[in-house]
């Protein structure tokens, strides 16, 4: 076991790789009383095309099959499922799925042994049949309807559509309710024998437990599970450019929305590695966009801001910026972002100020194992490892680079995408109508 | 973990010394009896305070001021407390330690310049800054229905009792923001600061004398109120025949949410039979309802209780398919009347205490939950951590099966989506 160092937040990682691959992160507090633990897996609802690692030919599985799959692992043979196992103990369990990974979670103040040696059992143990296959398409229907209920949900996902030409993030992670209707048992199975193996796999636990205990029980529950060759999923061209610049789309809603995306080949930057062009990247954003922003004071001044958020994706060649704004005035916000991306200026005092922040962060965050736990399971989806002197890097980063990069990106490269009220698009529709088809 | 209350005439001080966390966390909290028509006048005002500041005058200097004191969060909200408003002014901040010497001192002199020094001349707020929080104010509450799931809980709460405050939308009316001039914020402002009961929480790894003289200057509130309303809405009998009340709305899933109503509940009822009560029926990872409605019937995706103990309400919530809304509450009605047959086993009740006995323990792990636990105990008369744990252990299955016959489904709320097909 391996014992890591978090530099200036007085606090230790122990890491080990099992022989088989599998990985464990181990961050004990000593003055908690909770615990937090996530066993995840590489595989997310972007892997719908793959080679399975016995067989030659490429196959192909219904969208939204990794959260279909991650549902069913809550059912068990034995037919206690585990919501009602942790229960016993007043443990909390859920999941989540994400375009590149699974987690399955569970947190507590109890039972820490048994509650991990349940959780490394049954994310092994899938059980799956014809009939709780059908069953579960009834709720995941009412989950994606949900989803599709939230006017956000809707512009966020159309901007990807927008934005990718052929990445398999133009498909909503949970699929459709068409797509869900086609998966099968076979499906399920060929996807969790093919990535719910020790290899593509790793353990994330935080607050309050002894890591020799918790490493012991790993050993024991995953030693014997052997490690396969990784099925091979055909790396995707993304060309450079957004597939649809701008597009307007209607809904019911009393405020319309605008969404922008900005795509930027990280190729561009290679002389980076991806942390610290991520470091770059964000805080460059930030600076333009966020809170303490002269551009954020300036539309707030208008009154074009009800609601704003921005964030940074990843994906393997590219990442991408999404703005997403609530406002009166569509069309007026949308100049001024155009604006502020090509003539902002970034002040080295904010920049300063900003790092200052960034460091406060990462010591707050500290108090919160939920809030660690994202942060450290971020990085290890992102750059594969912990990061223990991330303070330091924060610290390092360099005025000059910053301004350096930032005339490097093309901000021109983007999709808009505006959702408006569609009761004033009714007009429009009417209008259109008239015009002969033929 | 160190407890001290200190009443300095006209609020309470509370201090929480613990070396958990590595920032300080102050609350200030304003309360008063609730007004329908003073709710979005509140809201503005709640909103006035993180705008501007005398010293600081645009929401971009208080945001720089704030992240020089090592990213300072500064938040308010508004909340309803049973027949009361309640408005916190929030602060975190890193401890002294991680930061420099000083820097917990003049962050409490921000916050202090929030709430006392508002951006105010000749008697009224800025003009300029009240048109800001109009219009987002204006837009949030046209966006209402954007929010289906609470919407519904609005329709919901104005269906099962109108003349109560739970039928308030702590959201506010759009039709009361015209009226609100700059002179009228300001007076209300003064209101609030004279007349509201207030009292503060500082919670960290403090030096509790020297907090205590820091609070003592910053936090200059000199007059004394007393308190005349109860917290606890009126106890009412359910209405004789169950309310069914719908709505449809453009969206692609029906929303429904259900008022069971409380009658006779005792103290002690309220806090700890029907506690486990609502974790057995929709509380838990593992109730009933999620057992019944989704996991046996797959009618929904979510469903849960939850208990509005003050307003005497338990509430339940779904999203389903608009054809199943019958299926649905017949299978909520039969897991109802289960809890008063004492359908249920000992085990669950077990396994309810366990969830209780965990939930408890992560109070203690968040500074916001620790100081609502004491705010609960001042304003309530609740009892600590350790008394509930003890109290809680004591429960038996016959007590929450006397709970459950005091408990009736009163008013159901189905805003049901309807999608218009596009042609």
């Amino acid at each position: 076991m391996k014992k890591i160092k978090l530099k200036g937040l007085e606090m230790d990682v122990y890491t080990e790789t099992l022989k088989n691959g599998f990985e464990v992160y181990l961050l004990p507090y000593a003055n908690k009383k909770n615990y937090f633990m996530s066993y995840a897996t590489r595989f997310g609802s972007t892997t719908t095309t793959f080679t399975p690692n016995d067989s030659n030919k490429e196959v192909s599985v219904p969208a939204g099959i990794a959260h279909f799959l991650e549902h069913k692992m809550f059912e068990q043979e034995d037919g206690v499922d585990p919501f009602t196992y942790y229960s016993e103990s007043g443990t909390g369990a859920n999941a989540s799925t994400s375009y590149d990974n699974t987690q399955y979670i569970c947190y507590g103040t109890k039972n820490f042994s048994e509650n991990l040696r349940y959780l490394l059992h049954y994310v092994n143990h899938p059980y799956y049949t014809d009939e709780n296959v059908s069953k579960e398409k009834g709720i995941i229907t009412e989950e994606l309807k949900m989803y599709e209920d939230i006017p956000e949900w809707q512009l966020e996902i159309k901007l990807r559509e927008n934005i990718y030409h052929v990445h398999p993030r133009r498909v909503d992670l949970g699929g459709s309710v068409e797509s869900i209707q086609k998966i099968t048992k076979e499906d399920l199975y060929l996807c969790h024998r093919n990535f719910y193996v020790p290899n593509n796999m790793f353990l994330l636990i935080v607050g309050h437990f002894d890591p020799e205990v918790a490493l012991k029980i790993v050993h024991e529950q995953l030693d014997s599970v052997p490690s396969i060759e990784k099925p091979k999923v055909k790396k995707i061209k993304e060309p450079k450019s957004v597939r649809m610049k701008e597009k307007t789309i209607f809904a019911s809603v009393g405020t319309p929305k605008v969404g922008f995306g900005i795509k930027v080949p990280i190729k561009d930057f290679s002389s980076y590695d991806d942390l610290t062009l991520d470091l770059y990247l964000s805080m460059i954003t930030t600076i333009i966009f966020g809170s303490s922003s002269l551009f954020r004071e300036r539309v707030r001044n208008q009154k074009l801001l009800n609601s704003f958020y921005t964030e940074w994706e990843t994906v393997e060649d590219y990442r991408v910026f999404y703005i997403i704004a609530s406002t009166s005035d569509p069309e007026q916000l949308v100049h001024e972002i155009k604006e502020e991306l090509q003539n902002f200026v970034i002040f080295e005092d904010s920049f300063t100020r900003m790092k200052k922040v960034w460091i406060a962060n990462e010591v707050r965050i500290m108090d919160s194992i939920d809030a660690v736990v994202r942060n450290i399971y971020d990085d290890i989806i992102h750059y594969k490892k912990i990061i223990p002197d991330k303070m330091e890097q924060i610290r390092n980063l360099d005025f000059e680079q910053l301004n350096q990069i930032a005339s490097k990106i093309d901000f021109k490269n983007m999709a808009i995408v505006q959702l408006l009220d569609e009761d004033k698009a009714d007009k429009t529709k009417k209008s259109t109508k008239k015009k002969p088809m033929k | 973990m160190k407890y001290t209350k200190k009443d300095l005439g006209a609020y309470r001080l509370h201090l929480i010394e613990t070396d958990k966390f590595k920032t300080v966390t102050v609350r200030v909290s304003f309360r008063e009896p609730i007004k329908k028509e003073e709710i979005t006048l509140r809201n503005i005002l709640c909103d006035m305070f993180t705008q501007s500041s005398k010293k600081y005058r645009s929401k971009r200097a208080l945001t720089i001021k704030a992240q020089d004191l090592y990213a300072a969060d500064i938040q308010t909200s508004n909340s309803r407390l049973g027949n009361y408003i309640n408005t916190d002014f929030y602060l975190a901040v890193l401890n002294d330690k991680y930061t420099e010497p000083g820097n917990f001192k003049e962050s409490l002199q921000f916050l202090s310049e929030i709430i006392f020094h508002p951006d105010v001349e000749g008697g009224k707020f800025r003009e300029d800054k009240l048109d800001i929080v109009k219009s987002a104010c204006r837009n949030s509450l046209q966006s209402l229905k954007e929010d289906t799931a609470n919407y519904c809980l609005l329709r919901l709460f104005e269906a099962f009792d109108s003349s109560v405050p739970s039928s308030f939308r702590m959201m506010g009316y759009l039709e009361d923001i015209d009226s609100i001039t700059t002179e009228r914020l300001y007076q209300y402002y003064q209101h609030m600061i004279q007349t509201n009961l207030v009292d503060i929480f500082v919670i960290g790894d403090i030096d509790k004398e020297q907090v205590i003289s820091l609070v003592r200057e910053k936090f200059p509130i000199k007059t004394l109120k007393k308190q005349r309303v109860p917290y606890l809405l009126p106890d009412k009998k359910p209405r004789r025949n169950r309310l069914f009340a719908k709505e449809t709305i453009d969206s692609l899933q029906t929303k429904i949410a259900i008022a069971c109503r409380s009658y006779g509940l005792s103290d002690y009822e309220r806090n700890y039979p029907l506690t486990l009560y609502n974790i057995i029926l929709g509380g838990g990872d593992d109730s009933k309802l999620f057992q019944d409605v989704r996991e046996k019937n797959s009618l929904c995706y979510s469903i849960y209780s939850v208990p509005n103990k003050l307003d005497h309400v338990i509430l339940i919530r779904a999203g389903i398919d608009k054809e199943n809304y019958k299926k649905a509450i017949d299978v909520i009605e039969g897991d109802l009347s289960d809890m008063c047959k004492g359908n249920f086993s000992e085990e669950d009740v077990k396994i309810a205490k366990e969830y209780f006995n965990t939930a408890l323990e992560e109070v203690e792990e968040q500074e916001a939950r620790i100081i609502n636990n004491y705010y609960m105990m001042e304003l309530l008369g609740t009892d600590d951590i350790d008394e509930k744990r003890k109290k809680m252990a004591l429960v038996s299955k016959e007590e929450i099966v006397k709970v459950a016959k005091k408990i009736k489904m009163d008013t159901v709320f189905c805003l049901e989506g309807v999608k218009h097909e596009e042609d």
